[in-house]
């Protein structure tokens, strides 16, 4: 008996000691977790809109509208960053997705013209993709080429290498095609849930409040 | 009188034992042949290859630390209970400390620093060594399976890289006409460098132990002599 209380307060006592342990580290790390994070996503965002000069973050709600918010609050809710260059034009909207990916989930921004219906950029945030094959989705210059000027008006799709034709198909990297494709479905998802809530708040976002 | 010179000197040599064990006489990797998980998935680029190890090496050294500090008071049954809290506990201290030094390193370890946890190599050293010794010596034996562990992660992931990639620490070696040999940064590569470098080290080992014998049959000749 007495040897099973020994037993429970040592677990009880080391698992204290570890939670506090966790507790210090995390407190100690959380801004400059947030720090970094925020840098990468201004990178992103400065690299698909060039000239960029000032963003505002917008919330969307559930019901289709937006709501200006400080930075990237909680996982999960969708949000745009609208870039304006030095006269408050705006610039285009930076979106973010995700597709199931080869390895993982991607997680990318893109960078979409109202004005054009175009997507004109393309950036991977986050993914598992096999090094020097699936990872060229974010370094293959012929690939990217591909997000210049992108038709989003019409549904986004992947063909196979060295057959685009259409301005809304992407050239797929050969030997990466599943990665290629996660990302067609990745734009051409994003696209059909985000332009909509854009074209509602054109306005509004043009003006940037 | 000689005797007594030589007494501290060989105190000297043992407190650093464990240290030398574990980053070259008993390598984790390449003679232990644990941790298998990181050593083939982490491995196709120096870079991860380096932090993944120093990551190791951190968890290591912390958790055989805190182990043998609590040896003494906890009792039998429910020590293996404490190692694994103590090793959760490090690992998320590296996972939050990687997230905050570089961005870039955590996306490239992400998936793998939480796996630390079960990477064979902490439990036992827990149960074999810091579990049983002082902290002094568990500490300077967590640094050298640790440091021997990223010693054998980086030597795989400089052939990986340099043939799969044609890089080296991310600059480019062989120019842009360079034709990566794609298949090493793929899993099967993992295993060929793997094997390749197992093949090199136990040969050497091996090699170097025959020297050693032979060494000491030379001495013992005399001796052998006599007795034939």
């Amino acid at each position: 008996m007495s040897n099973s209380i020994k037993m429970v307060r040592m677990l009880g006592a080391v698992s204290l000691l570890c939670g506090l342990l966790i507790v210090v580290t995390h407190v100690n790390t959380l801004s400059r977790i947030r720090h970094n994070q925020e840098t990468i996503m201004k990178e992103s965002v400065a690299q698909l809109l060039p000239g960029i000069q000032k963003q505002i973050i917008y919330g969307v709600e559930p019901n289709g509208d937006l709501t200006i918010q400080a930075g990237i609050e909680s996982e999960g809710k969708r949000y745009l960053i609208a870039g304006y260059d030095s006269g408050g034009k705006l610039l285009g909207v930076v979106i973010e997705g995700s597709e199931r990916g080869y390895a993982d989930v991607i997680t990318a921004m893109y960078a979409y013209s109202p004005e054009q219906k175009t997507v004109t950029g393309f950036s991977v945030i986050e993914m598992r993709e096999t090094p020097g094959l699936g990872d060229r989705i974010n370094k293959d210059a012929n690939f990217l080429e591909n997000f210049k000027a992108l038709d989003a008006s019409h549904p986004i799709k992947t063909v196979k290498h060295g057959t685009k034709k259409e301005p809304w198909e992407i050239d797929a990297i050969s030997g990466a095609t599943i990665s290629s494709r996660a990302v067609g479905r990745l734009l051409d998802k994003s696209v059909q849930e985000t332009v909509p809530v854009i074209e509602k708040n054109l306005d509004r976002i043009q003006r940037g409040n | 009188m000689s005797e007594i010179s030589c007494h501290p000197k060989t105190t000297e040599l043992k407190s650093r034992d464990p240290f030398l064990n574990g980053l070259w006489k008993q390598n984790p990797v390449f003679v232990q042949v644990l941790g298998m998980c990181p050593t083939l998935a982490i491995t196709n680029s120096v870079r991860n290859a380096m932090a993944m190890g120093l990551a190791t090496t951190f968890v290591l050294f912390c958790s055989n630390a805190l182990i043998s500090m609590v040896r003494k008071i906890v009792p039998k049954q429910v020590r293996i209970a404490t190692y694994i809290a103590i090793i959760a506990t490090s690992v998320t201290v590296v996972d939050y400390l990687v997230k905050a030094i570089s961005i870039p390193v955590y996306k490239a370890l992400g998936a793998y620093i939480p796996l630390i946890v079960a990477n064979c190599i902490i439990l036992e050293r827990a149960e074999a060594f810091a579990g049983k010794k002082p902290v002094v010596p568990a500490m300077l034996d967590g640094l050298g399976m640790g440091l021997g562990f990223a010693f054998a992660l980086t030597c795989l992931g400089a052939v990986r890289e340099v043939l799969g990639a044609g890089t080296f620490l991310g600059v480019s070696l062989f120019g842009p006409h360079f034709e990566p040999w794609v298949l090493f940064l793929l899993p099967p590569g993992g295993f060929i460098s793997l094997a390749v470098w197992l093949l090199t080290f136990t040969l050497w080992r091996e090699r170097a132990d025959r020297r050693r014998q032979a060494e000491t049959v030379k001495l013992e000749e005399p001796a052998v002599e006599v007795y034939s």
